[in-house]
């Protein structure tokens, strides 16, 4: 059996752009059609397992730079198809749910944009609205830390509250600006109390500006408190249809 | 496609373009967790990335969390303006300090891909993420006689 990497799915009339950089042994990155639809594919390196470095990268480049000229379904990492199953099992079966998810992703690109406070100014910030921490922060200071556990926690989660109150509202605001330049959100889970903003942006081809705009308006606004990180354009992997 | 990092000039936003050189941490949410499932895809042989999606989605304890911003606020200095070491420090006290498991989750699974995919390779390519593999062990350790003591 030969098997096939699928990176996502094009309409079948779709021209990938040229010198695309695969991650299979010969570099080689092809299209397969049936009638409508194609799927983006390449060889599968068959020495080793996938899961390089080099392999996830790969298969970013790939969609991503597809996604710049045109609407792709990118697949989740890794994709392997046998070979003689791209047409019979990928493509045929699911043509119509494919080229539905296509059409709705026509023109448009994803941005991914994150948020995160300056830690130093915010946190004085906060300490500076609230005596209990200051109080606490005088108790704890030159203790050992064994001897002061657990008013270091208690220090802790009235900071990671307040910060996270912030955040909130920051977040928010954020967002409100964004929104109107996006024709999709989707947000991610916020990890650390610092986080501010994790979300990706469906963004009309045409209107990258105008969003790219809104964010620099916005972190204009927040300057010093929040730093912000835009990646993009990328694939619309957070846009996909669920299974 | 380039690889190149665009940085702004203006403002708050550092911007990077698709196709990797945002650095690992955001190819892994992308691509690890994103992106179209469909049935028929074979089961293939991975290099550790099973592990490393689950441990991205594991969240700190919170009481990580709260010690390890506790730290940072006690090296606060409050009556300073604009002082330039201020940021450098919080910062390595946050990441030197408290590091190894109280790092954010995310970083933390990062640095481990970091550790599987880069073994041998060069880190030139400004991934900031997984560049501070040399920080020494976290020196936080009184936790559990402080525990038993009371």
């Amino acid at each position: 059996m030969t098997a096939t990497y699928v990176y996502g799915l094009v309409r079948a009339e779709a021209k990938l752009p040229s010198g695309l950089d695969g991650l299979g042994p010969s570099g080689r990155v092809g299209t397969i059609a049936h009638q409508q639809v194609a799927a983006i594919v390449s060889d599968v390196p068959t020495d080793r397992p996938l899961g390089t470095r080099d392999d996830l990268l790969a298969h970013e480049r790939v969609l991503d730079a597809v996604a710049e000229r045109t609407a792709v379904l990118p697949m989740r990492f890794p994709a392997v198809v046998e070979e003689d199953g791209v047409v019979s099992e990928l493509l045929a079966p699911h043509q119509n749910r494919f080229m539905e998810a296509l059409a709705r992703l026509d023109g448009l690109v994803q941005f991914n944009v994150k948020g995160r406070f300056e830690r130093e100014p915010v946190l004085r910030e906060i300490a500076q609205a609230d005596d209990r921490i200051i109080a606490l922060r005088d108790q704890v200071s030159g203790q050992p830390e064994d001897a002061t556990y657990y008013d270091r926690i208690r220090l802790g989660e009235l900071v990671v509250t307040a910060m996270q109150q912030r955040r909130d509202e920051v977040g928010r605001r954020v967002l409100e600006r964004l929104q109107p330049c996006a024709e999709d959100i989707s947000p991610r889970r916020l990890v650390e109390p610092d986080e501010v903003v994790n979300a990706a942006f469906l963004v009309g081809r045409d209107r990258i500006k105008k969003f790219d705009d809104a964010l620099d308006g916005v972190a204009r606004e927040l300057a010093g408190r929040v730093r912000f990180r835009l990646v993009g354009p990328l694939a619309p992997y957070d846009f996909v249809p669920e299974d | 496609m380039t690889m190149a990092t665009q940085r702004s000039t203006a403002g708050q936003v550092e911007r990077y373009t698709g196709g990797g050189p945002s650095g690992l941490a955001e190819v892994v949410e992308l691509i690890l967790d994103k992106g179209l499932v469909i049935d028929v895809f074979v089961r293939v042989s991975l290099v550790g990335i099973e592990i490393l999606t689950i441990d991205a989605r594991i969240v700190v304890a919170s009481v990580d969390t709260f010690l390890r911003f506790a730290e940072a606020t006690n090296r606060l200095d409050l009556y300073a303006h604009g002082g330039k070491d201020l940021g450098d420090l919080a910062e390595s006290v946050t990441r030197g300090g408290a590091k190894g498991k109280t790092s954010g989750a995310l970083e933390g699974a990062v640095e481990k891909v970091g550790e599987v995919f880069t073994k041998g390779r060069r880190r030139d390519d400004g991934d900031e993420e997984d560049d501070d593999d040399d920080e020494p062990a976290p020196r936080r350790r009184a936790r559990p006689r402080a525990r038993e003591r009371r």
